[in-house]
């Protein structure tokens, strides 16, 4: 290797390996540090760090390290690390993310990890029973979808399914629809399920779909769809935009969507949705978020990540911009704040959880939307009939559960 | 061509080794893996106490419909997407690498779909094909033409993502045929003009068996690529939209794995997917590109 | 092409409409992306087809840039992204030259099993990548994403500059090395220089396959302080509520140093050959 052209370059590189290694932040996991994984959306988050640094200002000494996921992939990025004895003390994320995390033995069973009566002081509603077992420590309950209209156009909200529908055509003129809606997703179809008097599993978490519930159901969405008060081609995306840009009148959302909605400029009124025909109240699913804990904390950090919990789930930290991000506290005390009674916001949001349903948190569950979201569509496009989409619902659930459990 | 030089033994193994390495190293074991893994039953319940099953993975995925279903798919997806991307980048290239004005901003501008972060791409163009606002159908009816369900009907549905992946792709093909072009003497084109021969035959005789050395690669890896992503579909027809209908054998591979947690049934699949495009690398080099180009 | 010809002018007015044509198709979605950054609502789709929309507001740039950690996962992205830039073209070239050059035992199975790792699904490797690389404690390291990236990025480059030594006459080398040269100085005196455009493509392709690149960086990095610009950028995204406006700006932004390198490597990639008569 004689004075060639290239070994400066040569050397350049080797230089930068050299280096690489020392770009490596200390992660040295000490006593002190606690990793926390979490799944939020950015408005959440920005909370959530006015929370950790308040946290810090009493425990100076504690460094506290978050990593933002998205859904799908904090489950199963934990999943790996925890089955492999690595991985963050705390995962942050819905509720449902319980069922797998338990099963693959990765997350503690909070009711034995944490002190008695620990959960005492959470509303109930907000809390998820597993195998007997709680996993998470919630900081909200809601996700739940109601009616969000635009009170430029909808001075008051319809309180019956004919009322709605009357409404909606109504307003459907001009370059304007009546309604718009995420056709494409379950989770809208499942408060008309139970308006209906369904649900999508019965207590020993096997499915439920192939109901004249669901029949009656699929047939009210596809009659609004029929009646072109809404798109044809109406997903989540489209139906916000409509929303936003005033070409919609009301919407099916849920409280992520409110500040959204707000900010860009639409006079938002908000109601829990409709009665059904037959007297039921639509039951929107109501879910929670909440931390569970690693299998992997190390039994002398435990009072450390509860103590950090505590904090996380505390009135304070759950009141934090409260009406901005419109989250029911989880927190049985944070429900006689001020701030939180005379938001008229959240008392509609309050009303409305009171007539929704848990959502279940059992593994199954996400075979049990896979199997309902292309039915859904199914029967939205024309292509089968609501008793033909109920039936292969079921029996796609039924198939795929089995498949899942061999 | 390919006459060696003489040079010391260890000399092309020292060249080799550290290219070697680094690949084997990172791609190897996981590659292994999943071969370990098709064999057992890795699932939800069966995440660390997984056992050995034989065949049976393979058994249950040969005798679904949807193997060979998705594989039609799969094989639609990945023609039309090269077949377009070869065509639209040589041609882009061949007009690109010659005296035209303002070349260089074409160049830069055409380069915009492979700079551009895919995930943001894929989801303007589902923006871009939406019945009643998007862009697309707004065109066609100025252009008289019916407005298309581009993202509800299932055949629509399937092209939606070739054209996105088609827009996505042909930057890429269309550079390195500008890398291989200026290869390309210029005495060659002069015989041939003194010869007589027209553009066709010039490109025929001269431009292709010139490129073709370069452009082989690019034109075997990119079919491997475009057979394998998972991406452009997952995100232009929202993970299979309408009703499942919009998927090839990877983007159900993935939907098996995280939706279904069957992580060996997927891991079968995976090999299968892997032995077909084995075939069909081995197929192409041994026949229409031989590693041993004659001169 | 045929250089001192002038072509005929309707040869030229179509070369150019089909240009434009091409040109106009392929930069239409990117001007969306630009309204959607420009969009005070934050919404990824609009029902009104102006380019500039109502209200049009420079605030996500501001946002991105000042607001956002953008600056550092750029910084970050470029540092992983030349390094594999710089190990992509120095071990691709090389190893190349073996398999272009060189007929020793075991030339075609190596240059096969380049080829082989490519065939595999990625979404599946994912997961045992992150063991490997906790194995190797190279998780949330810059040198774990630089390998890991390189790997990837290697058998195309290996195999396209082989191809393109096979387009370089041996004779040339094998003049140099009567003339006294070694094998190493006639590689890089006379081959290398002659395989600019192709060190171009391959340069360019290493540093495309780390500057955007979403999955491995996901595997392999957990620390905010690592973050490289599609890990930025997804953090932007939630699971309905997506700060789309911010998420356009950056995304335009991330495009901005692909174009400099490529106007920067765009001289290398007519250059070479083309220069006449050196060939024969």
């Amino acid at each position: 290797m004689m004075r060639s052209r290239w070994c400066a370059p040569l050397a350049l590189a080797a230089l930068l390996a050299a280096t690489l290694p020392a770009c490596a932040p200390k992660s040295g996991r000490s006593a002190r540090t606690i990793v926390i994984w979490e799944q939020m959306d950015p408005e959440e988050r920005v909370r959530f760090e006015a929370n950790l640094a308040a946290f810090r200002q009493t425990h100076p000494d504690v460094e506290i390290q978050h990593t933002p996921y998205e859904t799908e992939q904090l489950r199963t990025q934990f999943q790996t690390a925890a089955a492999g004895g690595g991985g963050p003390d705390l995962v942050f994320g819905p509720s449902d993310q319980v069922g797998p995390l338990s099963l693959l033995q990765t997350i503690q069973p909070l009711d034995q990890a944490l002190p008695a009566g620990f959960f005492d002081r959470y509303v109930p509603s907000s809390l998820d029973t597993l195998d007997g077992h709680i996993y998470a420590a919630p900081d909200q309950v809601g996700n739940h979808l109601v009616l969000c209209f635009n009170r430029r156009l909808v001075p008051q909200a319809p309180t019956t399914a004919e009322e709605f529908v009357a409404l909606a055509r109504r307003l459907t003129r001009g370059g304007v629809y009546g309604f718009a809606m995420n056709l494409t997703e379950p989770y809208w179809l499942v408060p008309f399920l139970g308006g209906y008097g369904g649900w999508i599993m019965d207590a020993q978490a096997a499915p439920t779909l192939d109901t004249p519930a669901m029949v009656q159901a699929l047939t009210f969405l596809k009659g609004l769809r029929d009646l072109r008060v809404l798109p044809q081609e109406c997903d989540y995306q489209i139906a916000e935009t409509l929303f936003k840009e005033g070409k919609a009148a009301m919407i099916v959302n849920g409280p992520w969507s409110w500040s959204g909605y707000r900010r860009a400029g639409v006079d938002l009124g908000i109601a829990p949705l409709f009665r059904m025909p037959g007297g039921r109240w639509a039951q929107p699913m109501v879910a929670s978020k909440g931390y569970s804990i690693s299998v992997n904390v190390p039994k002398e950090k435990m009072p450390l990540v509860t103590e950090l919990v505590e904090y996380l789930t505390s009135p304070e930290a759950e009141l934090r911009s409260v009406r901005e991000l419109a989250i029911l506290p989880s927190h049985k005390d944070a429900y006689g704040d001020s701030s939180l009674v005379q938001d008229p916001y959240l008392a509609v949001s309050l009303q409305a959880i009171e007539k929704g349903r848990r959502m279940p948190v059992v593994p199954e569950m996400r075979v049990i939307w896979d199997a309902m979201r292309p039915e859904m569509q199914n029967v939205m496009n024309g292509i089968k009939t609501p008793a033909g989409g109920a039936r292969a619902m079921q029996q796609a659930a039924v198939a795929q559960i089995a498949a899942m459990k061999k | 061509m390919n006459a060696t030089i003489r040079a010391p033994r260890s000399f092309p193994y020292l060249l080799l080794l550290p290219a070697l390495v680094a690949m084997l190293l990172v791609v190897l074991f996981p590659l292994l893996y999943n071969i370990f893994l098709a064999f057992r039953n890795m699932s939800l319940y069966h995440f660390t106490d997984h056992t050995f099953v034989g065949l049976e993975q393979f058994r249950e995925l040969f005798a679904q419909p949807v193997l060979y279903v998705l594989f039609g798919k799969s094989l639609l997806w990945t023609v039309l997407n090269v077949f377009f991307h070869v065509v639209i980048g040589v041609a882009l290239a061949m007009l690109l690498a010659g005296p035209v004005r303002g070349r260089a901003l074409y160049r830069t501008l055409l380069i915009l779909p492979w700079a551009m972060p895919q995930y943001i791409s894929a989801l303007t163009w589902r923006g871009m094909f939406n019945y009643e606002y998007g862009a697309v159908n707004l065109i066609l009816q100025r252009l008289h033409l019916p407005a298309v369900p581009w993202l509800s009907d299932p055949t629509w549905a399937f092209l939606a993502p070739v054209i996105v992946n088609i827009w996505l792709g042909f930057p890429f093909m269309m550079i390195v045929a500008l890398g291989a072009l200026t290869a390309i003497p210029h005495d060659l084109y002069e015989a041939a003009d003194l010869d007589g021969a027209g553009a066709w035959l010039k490109f025929r005789h001269v431009t292709w068996p010139q490129i073709l050395p370069v452009l082989t690669p690019a034109v075997l890896l990119g079919t491997v690529w475009t057979f394998n992503n998972m991406v452009v579909i997952w995100l232009v027809s929202q993970q299979g939209r309408p009703a499942d209908q919009t998927h090839i054998m990877v983007t159900w591979i993935y939907k098996v794995a995280f939706t279904y947690y069957r992580y060996s049934y997927a891991a079968a699949f995976s090999v299968v997917v892997f032995l077909i495009l084995l075939a069909f690398v081995v197929f192409t080099l041994r026949r229409a590109a031989p590693l041993e180009q004659a001169k | 092409m045929s250089a001192g010809r002038r072509r005929p002018v309707h040869v030229s007015v179509l070369t150019h409409a089909f240009l434009v044509l091409v040109s106009l198709a392929t930069v239409y979605p990117i001007l969306q992306i630009v309204t959607v950054s420009l969009r005070p609502t934050d919404s990824l789709y609009s029902t009104s087809l102006a380019l500039i929309p109502e209200h049009a507001t420079l605030r996500a740039y501001y946002a991105i840039l000042f607001e956002k950690q953008f600056l550092l996962w750029m910084r970050n992205s470029a540092l992983v992204s030349l390094a594999v830039t710089v190990f992509g073209v120095v071990l691709a070239s090389t190893a190349a030259y073996a398999f272009s050059r060189f007929r020793f035992p075991g030339w075609r199975m190596g240059l096969y099993s380049f080829l082989l790792t490519q065939l595999f699904p990625a979404t599946m490797l994912m997961l045992p990548l992150y063991v490997l690389m906790r194995a190797l404690h190279l998780l949330d390291t810059f040198a774990g994403l630089t390998i890991a990236y390189t790997a990837t990025a290697l058998p195309f480059c290996v195999w396209t500059m082989r191809g393109y030594y096979d387009t370089i006459p041996v004779e040339l080398e094998q003049a140099a090395l009567i003339d006294g040269c070694g094998p190493w100085t006639a590689f890089t005196r006379v081959t290398l220089p002659l395989a600019a455009p192709a060190l171009t493509i391959t340069a360019l392709f290493s540093f495309m396959s780390a500057w955007s690149e979403f999955l491995v960086a996901r595997i392999v990095v957990s620390s905010l302080s690592l973050y490289t610009l599609p890990l930025g950028l997804e953090s932007l995204a939630g699971v309905f509520q997506t700060e789309w406006a911010n998420y356009a700006a950056g995304s335009l932004l991330v495009c901005v140093p692909v174009m400099a390198l490529f106007v920067f490597l765009n001289r290398w990639l007519v250059s070479g050959l083309s220069l006449g008569g050196v060939k024969g």
